[in-house]
Parts: structure tokens; sequence; C-alpha cells
């Protein structure tokens, strides 16, 4: 286990090194020059010059990326060229707010998906597995900008029975969490529903029901447990989709989170931050990849820590 | 599993209780506070180093400098109740007596002089530090007395006084921004969240009326819009899409006010490029548009044409200036004058091939395609670029483009002429992007900036922007109005050309009986 443990953990340094490498390769291949959008264009050429000297921007690419990477060990992510704060102090004010609409919306997904998608599978071909599955076809269908505003309409004008946008812990957190969590729940929904129908179809469970065994109880207790190694992979596998959603969720429901702070940033081509929201977003997308690995072999004794 | 049943029925209905839970909460406006939507989350509220418009924004709320501004640019007393300038080269303040920081401190002539004295420290790195560079030295001879002497003639000097006083020995910390001296302190500031205000006692100019004030940084136009009608917004300055006017009007708890605004949206010609170096092609593309269609359908009459990219309200515009009306006929015979004739008559093929650069702001993306239209219809072939903003501005000072459309955000001084038009005031220093380049020009506007009488000043100008009217190496298009929404129980602020929110300190909450009270469904 310990040495399956480290493997993957050595194995998640070249993915981390890759998308670290890659965002910052493009980013300062995107047109567009930090100093000039911070001094504006009043500001003196030798002003320019000098800030360029000070934000270390006058020094080959090669140079700057060596100190960027030298940094992140140390926790040291530079300082952001805007607000002229620290980028690790930038991130963790933010960090709050997208790790709880983050798990609220995982946490809406698994609990509307499972049941519905058990619900799928054991009523196959009847009306609910049709509803179930039209309503996920839709979820899936409708992008977040536009679910976001039609929920605001219908839960904030329509009722009155929501903000339209604000952060909190409980009203202001209903919609946006919704927003981002109905895609994925979708997902799932469809998910669980094809894994379970293929469990059921295997001899195992012919058999238990041949033993005598109900078949809610043998659908509960022996199909359902091997169904869901894969939708927790998948579940794994989407949690960087949710990070990824967050960015347009969090603009339209005004969520001061790390979405929202990356989009900023790279108006501003505020480099250090970009760089820090997205080594922050790789490093937690792998970390709850590995998690989810060894979630599956727990769920699932046939899968070997190799 | 059944377990994950009745969880999962369990956490849909504590959403729902969650939900229900204090809906009978009160607006803001019925605690007599104030909330105001900004667009954006400033960068830096701190008056020594803000460039970004929010920040600027609040700044006018919570600190006070030298000198304002009126409508028309013209410098009006703040901290400051007179000045004089006994020659080009010296400029003295008199502070009012008896001022105050928001925590207490004195404000004195010592406090004005570490203001700028940081700024223009090189260590400090502010972005405001080349504004100051004609500044010599600054003396603090009494508590009430500040002279500043300058290294060479600055006309536009106090139009960058403008600047908000903080305490002597204030470090420079992003998100816990000085104190200042305006009639607003801030008691809490969090990035991309919300500001919270509350009114200063001290203010020299009494306290404002509206205690309590919340400025909401929502970056989405349209959740701006539903905050207002739900009433949980009930001040948003330009914040609004014209689209949606017609149903803010709607609204019962809502007011709609216009006012003439400062922001110049023009199209800027390279004049590098072969046909565009042709006065005859520029003033062609300008009588090929019809200025009037697209602010009525676009900007649903919310702008009104200028012929000069300095603002109405200035007070060295020249309001005599010939307009150019739409005359598409002319601009065929233009372009046939200077040689570019119609290949075909009605057939397909243009004239001239052109790239139109703007950025992906929607109404510009529309302004564009009409444009794009109104031109073909004298034959020149428009191809669109719609651009990211960072890309697009770099085009733009790159000298890539052909044509490209853009605003003048926040003209304070005539100087910009010598910004934009002058030859030797190219990117990345000037903004002279189209490499225009008139020796006449350079005289004057070199002449306007140490000229000391506004009067003579004006005159200058005056010509400026007659040869620029007839050269027409930018085409101005139109200035768009100021546009304020707002609850109909706020009253008491004036809308300014140039977007100040000082002039909030002057509300108050009146009630209103026919208005609809706690919002009716809510």
């Amino acid at each position: 286990m310990r040495r399956y443990l480290l493997g993957r953990v050595l194995r998640t340094v070249p993915v981390v090194f890759g998308v670290v490498t890659v965002v910052f390769l493009l980013i300062h291949l995107l047109p567009g020059d930090p100093v000039e959008i911070m001094l504006g264009e009043s500001a003196a050429p030798a002003q320019k010059e000098e800030l360029r000297r000070e934000l270390h921007l006058d020094r080959p690419i090669l140079s700057q990326y060596a100190s960027f990477l030298a940094g992140i060990p140390r926790g040291d992510f530079g300082v952001s060229f805007r607000s002229r704060e620290p980028v690790l102090g930038e991130i963790a004010r933010r960090i709050p707010a997208t790790v709880l609409l983050a798990a609220t919306s995982i946490t809406m997904a698994v609990f509307v998906s499972l049941p519905l998608g058990v619900l799928a599978a054991m009523r196959r071909g009847k009306t609910a597995d049709y509803l179930s599955g039209f309503a996920a076809m839709l979820s899936l269908s409708i992008p977040n900008f536009l679910l976001g505003p039609l929920l605001v309409l219908l839960f904030s004008v329509q009722l009155g029975l929501l903000p339209v946008s604000g952060y909190g812990v409980g009203r202001p957190l209903v919609l946006p969490a919704i927003t981002l969590g109905t895609g994925m729940a979708a997902l799932l929904t469809r998910m669980v529903r094809a894994t379970l129908l293929e469990e059921l179809r295997k001899e195992y469970v012919t058999a238990a029901i041949a033993r005598g065994l109900p078949y809610r109880s043998a659908v509960a207790r022996h199909a359902l447990r091997n169904a869901l190694v894969p939708v927790v992979t998948a579940l794994g596998l989407s949690f960087g989709a949710v990070l990824a959603g967050s960015v347009i969720t969090e603009t339209i429901f005004s969520w001061p989170g790390i979405g929202r702070l990356l989009i900023q940033a790279i108006d501003a081509r505020d480099y250090p931050v970009v760089q820090g929201c997205v080594l922050v977003i790789a490093l937690s997308t792998v970390t709850v990849n590995l998690a989810t690995d060894i979630l599956c072999a727990r769920l699932d004794p046939r899968i070997r820590y190799e | 599993m059944f377990g994950i049943f009745r969880l999962s029925i369990l956490f849909p209905a504590s959403l729902a209780f969650l939900t229900l839970a204090s809906c009978a909460q009160k607006l803001p406006i019925d605690e007599g506070r104030m909330v105001i939507a900004l667009p954006g989350a400033p960068v830096n509220v701190d008056p020594r180093v803000a460039t970004d418009a929010y920040g600027e924004q609040i700044l006018q709320m919570t600190h006070a400098s030298l000198v304002g501004r009126d409508a028309a640019g013209e410098p009006l007393p703040d901290l400051a109740h007179r000045w004089e300038s006994p020659d080009p080269l010296t400029y003295i303040f008199h502070l009012r007596p008896g001022l105050r920081f928001h925590d207490g401190r004195p404000l004195t002539s010592a406090d004005v002089r570490y203001t700028f004295t940081w700024i223009l420290d090189a260590a400090n790195r502010s972005p405001h530090r080349g504004l100051y560079r004609h500044l010599a030295s600054i003396d603090a001879p009494d508590p009430l007395t500040v002279v500043f002497r300058l290294s060479e003639p600055f006309a536009p000097f106090l139009s960058t006084m403008v600047r908000g006083i903080v305490p002597a020995g204030s470090p420079a910390r992003g998100y816990a921004p000085p104190v200042g001296a305006g009639p607003y302190r801030i008691d809490d500031l969090s990035p991309d969240g919300e500001a919270v205000l509350s009114a200063y006692d001290g203010y020299y100019g009494g306290p404002p009326a509206i205690r309590a004030v919340t400025v909401k940084f929502i970056p989405d136009s349209n959740v701006r819009f539903l905050e207002l009608k739900m009433g949980s917004v009930n001040f948003a300055l330009n914040g609004v899409d014209p689209d949606l006017l017609p149903a803010a009007k709607r609204a019962g708890r809502l007011v709609v006010e216009e006012g003439a605004g400062g922001n110049v949206t023009y199209l800027g010609f390279n004049l590098r490029d072969r046909a565009l170096s042709d006065a005859r092609v520029r003033r062609a593309i300008a009588l090929a548009i019809d200025r009037e269609t697209i602010i009525r359908t676009i900007w649903k009459g919310r702008a009104d044409p200028v012929e000069s990219i300095l603002p109405p309200g200035s007070w060295a515009h020249d309001p005599d200036l010939p307009a150019v009306r739409f005359d598409p006929a002319r601009a065929r015979h233009l372009l046939d004058e200077a040689g570019f004739p119609d290949p075909d008559g009605d057939g397909p093929l243009p004239r001239l091939r052109m790239t139109y650069k703007t950025s992906q702001n929607e109404v510009r993306r529309r302004v564009a395609t009409v444009i794009q239209e109104q031109l073909r219809q004298v034959g020149i072939s428009i191809e669109i670029q719609s651009l990211e903003w960072g890309t697009f501005f770099s085009d733009i000072k790159k000298g890539n483009f052909q044509i490209y459309s853009l605003t003048w955000v926040g003209i304070a001084d005539p100087d910009i002429f010598h910004h934009a038009f002058h030859s030797r005031s190219a990117p990345p220093e000037g903004a002279n992007r189209g490499g225009y380049s008139d020796a006449e020009v350079d005289r004057l506007t070199e002449a306007a900036r140490s000229e000391p009488s506004r009067e003579r000043r004006r005159g200058m100008y005056r010509q400026v922007q007659r040869i620029l009217a007839r050269d027409l190496p930018v085409f101005p298009l139109w200035a768009g109005r100021n546009l304020l929404v707002r609850d109909r129980r706020l009253e008491g602020f004036v809308l300014t050309p140039n977007e100040s929110y000082a002039p909030v300190r002057a509300m108050r909450i009146v009630p209103d009986s026919s208005a609809p009270s706690t919002g009716g469904r809510r």
C-alpha cells in the first residue's frame, strides 16, 4: 500500500510539472503587456522599464521560469502584479469560497444522482427510466452560463426566495451550487444506471436472487457496490470539470473564489496569479484523483494496490 | 443504500428550508442602507497607487483631495479652500482649518507633502509617478499651507491634484487601505466581494445623510439588473445595459436618469496604410457611417454624436465644429477621387478591403457589424476582428491595425490632444497610434501646455480641434450618456459627465408611500 501510494504520488509530479510548464509558456506567449496594463498609457518609458525590472520581466523567459519553479517548494508563488500581495495569500483568501461551492455541488450531485440512477436501472424501460433519462439529457444540454440566469429568474426574481448573488453559507449558496452541480448530477445519473444494469446482468446477481434474496437486497447489497467503482472514478475525474465550471459560475453569482480570481488575472496578464491558480487547481485535481483510486480499491478488493 | 435514499430526500429538503428561512428579510433601503453595484472589484483602494476605475470610484467617496473637479473639468475647492499661482511654476494651496482623518488624526500640510513625496519616490513604484514628473519640490511652510514648485510650466497641473490625501507614514497594503478624510470611511473590504462604508461624522462638509453604504462587485450585467429589480441593490451608474432599461422602467421601485457622458467612442485609422493615408478615404468612411441610426438602434438613443474627442461638457470643447453628416453619395465620390473606383458597379466586388478591430464587448461587436454593412454600401469591404482585450489593445499600441474602435474614458484636460495627436506621442509613451503628424497641431499642443491663461489655452485647443476635424486622423463617433438606475426613494445624486461618485455624499433616503415597500413578492 505504502509503495503504491509513493509510486502514485511520484507519478503526479510530471503531470503537475507538465501543466504548469504549458501554462507558463502559454500565458507568456499571449499578446498584452502586464506593465502597460498596470501603469496605463500615460507612464513614461523609463518608469515602465523600471517596473519591468522590478517584476523581473526583463529577464529571459527561461530564467523567469526557473525562479518560478524554485519558489514552488518554498510555497513562494511570487507577488501579484496587480495587488502587490503575495500570490499564495491571494489564493488562500479565495480557497474557502471555491471549496465550499465545489463541495456543496458535488455532494448535491451525488445525493441526486445515486437514487435517480438506481431507480432508472431498476425500472428499466418504464416511465421513471424515461423521465430520469430525459431530465439528465436536458440538464447536460444546458450550459452553466444559461442555467445560472434561468435559476435566478425563477427562484430570485419570480418567487423571491433566494438572493441573486453574493457569498455565504446559507441562502446565497443554493443557486450557485445547483448551477455547478446539475451537469455533474446528470452525468452521474446516467453512469449509475448504465453500470448498475451491467452488474444486474451478471451471474452472481442471478445466483443471489435464485438463492431467494429479495431483488431489492440483491441490488443494494451486491450489485450497487460493484457498480459504484466506475462511478467513483467518474466522480473524481469530474472534479476537474467542477473547478473549470466554477470559473463561469463564480462570475455569474459574484462568488469570490479562485475561478473569478483566475479570470481577472488573465485579463490583467497577472502572470504570477495565473500560474499560482493553475498550480493549485492542478494539484487539487491530481490529489482528488489519487484519493479516488484509493477509494476504488477499498470498494472493490479485486483492484490491487499495484 | 436506502439510507442514501432517505438522505437524498433530506438534502433537497434542507436546501428548501434554507431557502425559505428568513424570507421575510427587510430590504437594505428599509434599514437606511444603500447598496451600490459596481461591475468589477477594485484592484487597489489606495489613492497613491490605484489606477482602475472601480478603485477610483470608491476613493471618490472615501478620500478627499486638495481640489475637486466640476462637470466641465474646472477645479473646485476640496481640502484646500483656496489656492493661487503667483507664477506659472508655483502653486500655493491653503487647507481648511480643523481637518481630520477618519481615525481622528489632524490633516495638515505635512500629510499632503507626504502623499505626493511617497508617489514620487521611485522605490514605491506608484503608477502615478509619471503624472507628477513636473514637480520640482513640495514645501509645507505651516500646517495649513502647501507650496508646489514645478520644473517647467505645466498648465494642466491643477487637474492632477485630484488625488486622495493619506496620513503621513501610511504603509501601502493592498487590502487594508489607508484612512482618508472623505465623507465615508471603509469599514470592511473583501476582495471580489463587497466594500462596507459608513458615514464619517467629522467630514468637513458635514456628515452624509445615508449612514451606511455597501458597494457590491457584480461582474454580470444581467445579475446587476436583477438585483436592482429585487431591491437588493439600489444604485447602479452605467451598470445596466441599454437593452434592459425599458424593463428597469417598468419595475415600480426603479428610476432611470440620463446625463451627458464624457466618454467618447471613436474610429481610429492607421495613417501608415496606403489607402487610409489619404484624408479623402478617411472622410469617405466617416460620411458612409450613419451615426444617427446606430445611436437609435443599438444605443436606444442613449448617446450623442460628437465631432471631437474632447467631450462637449469640457471647458475647451469647440461647439462650432463642422458636423460630419451621413452622405453615402459623397463618400463614393471621394473614393473615386482618391483612386478607388468601383470595379463592377452594382456587382459584388469592393473598391477596398479593410480589417476593423474591436474588443469582445457585445455592444461594440454589434456596432462593428452595422458599420460593416454601412461601409459595404459604398463599396468598402470590412472584415471584423473581435479580440480579447489584452490582445486587442496590444495590437492597437503596436500599430497592427487598419481601423479600430475604442473609447476615451475620463478625459480630464484638453492636454489629451498632445497625448493623442502630437507627432512625438507615438506609443508606448503617447497614444498617437495611427501615426498622425501635423506641424501646426504639434506647435499648438506644446504651446497650450505652458500657457497660463485659460482663455488663450481655450483658443489654441479650438484651433487644434478644427485641424483634426479637417484631417480626421480619428473619427469621433458619439459620447454615450451616463445612465443611472436607482431606487425611487434615493434622492440628491447629481450625474456628472465624468461618472463621479463624489455626489453620493449628498444623497438621502426619502419615505415614499407610493413605492412598493418591502418589495411585494420577496
